[in-house]
């Protein structure tokens, strides 16, 4: 039999299918519509701009669908589970909570954490104000997908001026066992008025299974909160990942925004940051290292709603071997943000004549009294400086990874959680040419 | 056997020769200064024999301690004791001055067979050697050359010299655009590292730096030649003629 999500109809009948009679019924209303929307749009061709320069055949063409029950963790995959230290640690295999493995029961004061299903029997709770409320299932069709069909995730809220210490790591897993796996993981963080709290989202999966993870992630910063959030995504050689991460702010509310592509055969995100509060400020740092076969895609929607709002945004690619990275970068800037304050950078390094990024600044600005700067690049290793470098001693090897690593560590300084900063540097090392020189030189 | 030996060496840039025939044998010990008006090949020798790879040596041969360095890769160059003062010192972003010199000494020390640099007697070593230049212990942990001053990156050349200890150091125009101060603090560290297990290929075009690093030859390049060699004496003779009796000369 044919896969047949291109006429739309297998996640409808999926969806369909599912009894969804014990959800309440604004979940239901919410799940509908989005569901339709699929429906009407269906997954997006070439021609659909925002979606051009993704290559998507190898998901649109398969039929997804959830594990029945999690599979096993290989020992390798066990030892990765925990990267960041003392951290409230939520864990997911194979997109379905894993209550054993997560530390629900240990939070420190201020911070309160549900799955999805407990949240949503809550009455006028955060998830009833705020799920799905903000990511809008019209303009991307995974948002759309994982609001109609998911039934894993948490709820996450910090309290009103709660400053807990220990951040909070949610690791998806991917194991080998099954073909063909969907995870639609969805996540609610609401930081309420000036709390202060991190965020670390870990996606990790075995080689060799074609799986599909399509999280959605909904950040709501209340007024003069501080949010750190850090994702980082090293899926199997064959795993796909569609996800959105989307921040609400409200005035004065910070978020701090850090994310690395490190693995995957397709590996896209999605990153809105509404700034709908005057004061508010976003800032992003990201970086794509690439492998042959693989694919990396950031875009990024910085909306400022309102006036004296600043948003950064630094994303770095290493592209290596036949492997291509997409940068789409949007600054929007509405009529009424004045002194809006924004800038974007995006720097691409290539180590092979095969590689190939893009890189997409799109600045839409109606207000006039604004300082908007981007710049980009898409440029291989200074030569000048391999060769100052080898006539010092220093193999050619080594020249080229003392540089890339140069390039790329600059991404990586911001990362605050010393332990999250080495695992990835690892990542970095391990990719770079004269690794072990590199190493030792730190 | 000298330890610079340079027979009828040709090199061209874009097929467009360079050099054109330059014979050159500097002995332990020595230091050499290289004199001649814009565009007389006088970097391009410095390059060709550091391993720059944007000049082909179409002739000759270049012996360092009697191995030919031509058939080297730039870094098997430098682990023999070859060092280049660059005329225009690199910026690296991102890496550090102190990591760089690591790698670069660990890397020679490597070639010798010798182990590698202990942490705490290198960053000694490098101590002293800032002091020999007069430089700020802040430009240890900043990226090499980066935001550096003119004269901070030609120190930073001497600083690398001095840490690596070359058997050979060229130094190309290092005290180009030098205040007097830092022409000082350059000539000090150049002389503090005479010795007689080393030699100095000064290439300059300014007579200002033979003040006060005094030369055992000074050689005239003019357009890819070198058409004359004497004793210090020849350096103020140019500074007074200048190189125009030299250029009908060559064109001739």
């Amino acid at each position: 039999m044919e896969a047949v999500a291109e006429q739309k109809s297998v996640y409808l009948q999926d969806f369909q299918r599912r009894d969804r009679s014990a959800e309440p019924a604004w979940w239901e209303t919410r799940r509908e519509a989005a569901m339709q929307r699929f429906e009407a749009n269906g997954f997006p061709t070439r021609k659909v701009e925002a979606w051009k320069q993704t290559r998507l055949a190898h998901v649109t063409q398969e039929h997804f669908q959830p594990a029945h029950s999690p599979g096993t963790l290989g020992s390798e995959m066990h030892n990765r589970l925990a990267v960041v230290e003392d951290a409230v640690r939520i864990v997911f295999v194979d997109g379905i909570l894993d209550t054993e493995r997560s530390e629900l029961e240990r939070l420190p004061d201020g911070l309160r954490v549900r799955s999805l299903a407990d949240a949503l029997g809550e009455e006028g709770g955060v998830a009833e104000s705020h799920l799905a409320r903000h990511a809008d299932a019209e303009a991307h069709p995974f948002i759309a997908l994982n609001t109609a069909l998911s039934t894993q995730g948490v709820v996450i809220e910090v309290g009103s001026g709660a400053a807990p210490q220990q951040p909070i790591e949610l690791v998806h897993v991917m194991t080998a066992d099954t073909g063909s796996v969907a995870s639609w993981p969805r996540v609610l963080i609401h930081g309420a008025t000036s709390s202060e709290f991190t965020v670390v989202q870990r996606y990790m999966g075995a080689d060799g299974a074609a799986y599909l993870t399509a999280p959605v992630t909904e950040i709501i910063g209340e007024a003069n909160s501080h949010i750190g959030f850090y994702q980082y995504v090293e899926e199997g050689d064959q795993g796909a990942h569609l996800g959105v991460i989307h921040a609400t702010l409200d005035r004065d509310a910070q978020l701090t925004g850090h994310a690395l592509h490190a693995g995957g055969r397709t590996v896209r995100t999605d990153l809105y940051a509404n700034l709908d509060g005057p004061g508010c400020s976003v800032n992003l740092n990201g970086l794509y290292l690439l492998k042959s076969g693989e694919f990396a895609d950031f875009h990024t929607w910085t909306r400022h709603h309102a006036d004296h709002c600043t948003s950064q945004q630094r994303f770095k690619g290493v592209l290596d071997g036949k492997s291509e990275a997409v940068f789409d970068g949007l600054i929007h800037v509405a009529r009424d943000a004045q002194k809006t304050d924004a800038e974007q950078e995006n720097r691409n390094l290539l180590l092979s004549p095969k590689a190939l990024a893009h890189s997409n600044p799109r600045l839409e600005i109606y207000a006039d009294d604004v300082k908007c700067g981007h710049g980009s690049t898409v440029g291989q290793l200074d030569e000048a400086a391999v060769f100052y470098l080898r006539s010092r001693g220093v193999s050619e090897d080594e020249a080229r990874g003392i540089l890339t690593f140069a390039f790329a560590n600059e991404m990586l300084e911001p990362v605050s959680l010393p332990s999250l900063r080495d695992y990835e540097r690892e990542a970095l090392l391990s990719l770079l040419p004269g690794e072990e020189a590199v190493r030792k030189l730190l | 056997m000298a330890l610079l030996e340079i027979r009828n060496l040709h090199a061209a840039v874009e097929g467009e020769e360079i050099l054109r025939g330059i014979d050159l044998t500097l002995d332990t010990g020595e230091v050499h200064a290289i004199m001649g008006p814009n565009g007389s090949g006088k970097s391009t020798l410095a390059k060709v024999i550091a391993g720059d790879a944007g000049y082909e040596v179409t002739q000759g041969e270049v012996l360092v301690d009697g191995v030919d360095i031509l058939e080297l890769e730039p870094e098997e160059r430098a682990r023999a004791g070859v060092f280049m003062g660059f005329q225009y010192p690199v910026e690296i972003p991102g890496v550090s001055n102190t990591y760089f010199l690591k790698a670069a000494a660990n890397a020679i020390r490597k070639h010798r067979g010798e182990p590698e640099v202990d942490a705490m007697q290198f960053l000694k070593h490098v101590r002293e050697r800032m002091e020999l230049v007069q430089m700020d212990e802040s430009l240890l942990k900043r990226p090499v050359n980066e935001g550096f001053s003119g004269g901070e990156k030609k120190r930073n050349e001497i600083f690398h010299m001095a840490v690596l200890e070359p058997r050979l150091a060229i130094l190309d125009e290092t005290d180009s655009g030098l205040d007097i101060d830092a022409l000082r603090t350059v000539a000090h560290g150049v002389n503090s590292l005479r010795s007689d297990e080393r030699g100095f290929l000064l290439i300059t075009h300014y007579q200002r730096l033979l003040n006060y690093i005094v030369p055992d030859k000074v050689h005239v390049m003019v357009q890819g030649r070198i058409v004359k060699s004497g004793d210090k004496q020849l350096a103020v003779e140019l500074e007074e003629s200048g190189y125009a009796l030299f250029e009908e000369g060559a064109a001739a």
